[in-house]
């Protein structure tokens, strides 16, 4: 206790930092890879991106980021035993941030496509086996974290797929594709309003003082959606038939109609990646808060304070604007392959599964889940080449992440709690 | 240290392997498209341009094997496509044939000078014909390819590609009877012509038969995706 009192400001302070390192190496990786589909599909450019980015990140961040930085603060780790030493918990929050946070350094530079989320769970782990005891984990709830990892990619991917033959049955496979394209066009784009809008607010607004009934949550999403769908109609009224595009792949006006859809989606995507990753970063910050601000209270009853949230989008797109925006022209550059009506079904998909996967307070990978979504298109044999020496790596890349970030964050805690006792 | 990773996901997507079959296909077409001038300028005995076409079919026939080349170097076998691998290296293959033909009808007239006799002057013209049309639609079907794959290679550009690969292979038919009937006619005048020359004669109708064989191929390689 005397510890806190003393240093309080101190560990805050450094808190503030670490979470700040650590939300803009996501902005500077992650966020990027999720936004990169867009701007490869020329649906958005880079700077449009970035403000899209912007936005929603926050947005995402403010609505619905509270449920995965409650799971990130408080659903790993079990401190009942630390009620007498509330700092060894700030040690560890600490410890587990720095270690995340170098370690999606190190791994960046190697090039190796490491999630942000499996290193700070990673971390934590390791922090609680050496700083409190393996009986501290909850294993159960890290088991369902780990099992949410192999699942929500095949969600996205299963979504996706389905989306994929819906646009082949609705559109593609007709008489007149452009005509349909443009029939159904402000449906999907109603879908991408309203099931984001709808898994954030039902019953997900508390932190908020909004408490919506079922009802009115489904009310207000309908609104929602019927309001980017005549956004979108804006946009897509005016495509016409273009016969000379249309020569060498006939197709070419209809997938017109989905590039300004996927502007659609790019919002879905910063939304939903605000909404999941910006925990990874400010969950451990917003622990030593609690803890601190409450003089020690290790079980962290006080509320999430939304400048912690807001702190923790300005760092992602601190990321976003000083590194991010590269990533995400290379990563537009390749893409491009994925034509826009995949594209769009692709990032549906992945942003409606890590909505819900934030919703329910699962800590996911963005880019993981895009990746299944992308395979989902391929399963539906919709893309040209999916080179899976790629998803290999990523598989290997997981399974790497868990332990070095538990060492790391091992190291880390040690150091911290020698310094300041 | 750059905090940069990008490989999560640019590196996923591989280009679509379709683009390059098309370009090979489009280079093999232009080879073919070279015989009917070629035999023009058999015709009229005029060596030089014989020459020239024959050296222009050789030319376009190592860039069709550059681009087959550059397309096998880009087929690692961790891809996951909507096609099988082998059938699409086999495709590239096939499509290859068809410009090593084209090539070897080039150089017989290139070591060896040929008059052509006058009993089988409208056969040829006529075999020449049905070539271009075999290798033409030929290359029409392959260019489906992307429209296929927008489709997931079903529905309406599987029937409409299903029946282009029926009519591929009833040009095929065709033109088996008129290389029989082209081979009678040859036949009938053999000896009045030089023993060794008849025997060449027979070799370019077989070339010229091979071609037609070989689109035929491209068809039932095709089919396959259909099938997958």
């Amino acid at each position: 206790m005397e510890i806190i009192a003393a240093y309080g400001t101190a560990m805050l302070i450094l808190a503030v930092i670490f979470g700040l390192y650590m939300t803009w190496g996501i902005g500077a990786n992650d966020l990027a890879n999720a936004m990169g589909t867009s701007v490869g599909a020329g649906a958005v450019t880079v700077k449009q991106a970035i403000c899209i980015a912007i936005i929603f990140e926050f947005l995402g961040a403010v609505l619905a980021g509270g449920h995965v930085t409650k799971t990130i603060r408080k659903g790993i780790i079990d401190p009942t035993s630390l009620v007498d030493n509330p700092e060894i918990l700030v040690y560890g929050m600490l410890a587990s941030l720095l270690a995340a946070a170098v370690w999606l350094m190190i791994a960046s530079a190697k090039g190796w496509p490491v999630s942000t989320t499996h290193s700070i769970i990673g971390a934590l782990i390791g922090f609680a086996i050496v700083g409190i005891g393996p009986e501290a984990v909850k294993w159960g709830k890290v088991g369902s974290v780990v099992l949410s990892w192999v699942i929500s990619p095949a969600v996205g991917g299963t979504i996706s797929f389905l989306l994929v033959i819906s646009t082949r049955k609705l559109i593609f496979d007709t008489d007149d594709p452009l005509k349909n394209a443009k029939r159904y066009a402000p449906v999907y784009i109603f879908l991408v309003g309203f099931i984001i809008s709808l898994v954030t607010m039902f019953k997900g607004l508390k932190h908020l003082n909004l408490e919506l009934s079922a009802l009115q949550s489904f009310g207000v999403a309908t609104l929602f959606g019927i309001l980017t769908a005549s956004i979108g109609w804006i946009f897509i009224r005016k495509i016409k038939d273009d016969p000379t595009a249309n020569r060498s792949f006939s197709y070419a006006s209809v997938e017109k109609v989905f590039t300004p859809m996927m502007l659609f989606t790019a919002c879905a995507m910063a939304f939903a990646h605000g909404s999941n990753d910006v925990a990874n970063g400010i969950g451990p910050l917003a622990a030593v808060y609690s803890i601190i601000s409450s003089g020690g209270d290790v079980m962290q009853s006080s509320t999430l304070p939304i400048w912690i949230l807001l702190l923790g989008g300005a760092g992602i797109v601190l990321g976003l604007i000083t590194l991010g925006y590269r990533v995400m022209l290379t990563v537009g550059k390749k893409i491009t392959e994925l034509t826009p009506s995949r594209g769009f079904c692709a990032e549906l998909a992945a942003a409606t599964t890590v909505v819900l996967a934030s919703r329910t307070g699962l800590p996911v990978s963005t880019t993981h889940i895009l990746v299944g979504s992308v395979l989902g298109v391929g399963l539906a044999r919709g893309v040209g080449a999916v080179d899976l020496r790629v998803v290999l790596n990523i598989i290997i890349s997981w399974l790497v992440t868990l332990p070095a970030g538990a060492i790391m964050a091992m190291l880390f805690f040690f150091t911290l709690k020698g310094i300041f006792s | 240290m750059p905090l940069i990773s990008n490989r999560g996901l640019s590196g996923l997507l591989r280009g679509s392997p379709f683009k390059p079959i098309q370009q090979h296909m489009s280079a093999v077409f232009s080879c073919v498209c070279l015989i009917p001038p070629l035999f023009d300028a058999v015709y009229k005995n005029d060596a030089k341009l014989v020459a020239e076409f024959a050296d222009q079919i050789s030319f376009l026939e190592t860039e069709a094997d550059k681009l087959k080349s550059t397309f096998r170097l880009n087929m690692p076998r961790s891809l996951f496509m909507p096609v099988d691998r082998k059938d699409l290296l086999s495709l590239i293959a096939d499509q290859d044939k068809i410009a090593d033909t084209a090539e070897d009808i080039g150089k017989i007239f290139l070591y060896r000078p040929m008059v052509v006799p006058e009993g089988i002057k409208e056969f040829l013209d006529e075999l020449l014909e049905g070539t271009m049309e075999i290798t033409a639609a030929a290359k029409v079907m392959i260019e489906q390819l992307d429209e296929l794959m927008e489709l997931g290679f079903g529905g309406r550009e599987h029937d409409k590609v299903y029946k282009m690969i029926a009519g591929v292979r009833r040009s095929e038919h065709n033109i088996d009877e008129i290389i029989h009937r082209g081979r009678k006619q040859l036949y009938a005048i053999e000896k009045e012509l030089d023993p060794v020359t008849v025997i060449f004669w027979y070799k370019i109708i077989e070339l010229l038969g091979l071609i037609s064989d070989q689109s035929e191929n491209l068809a039932d390689r095709l089919l396959l995706f259909l099938s997958k």
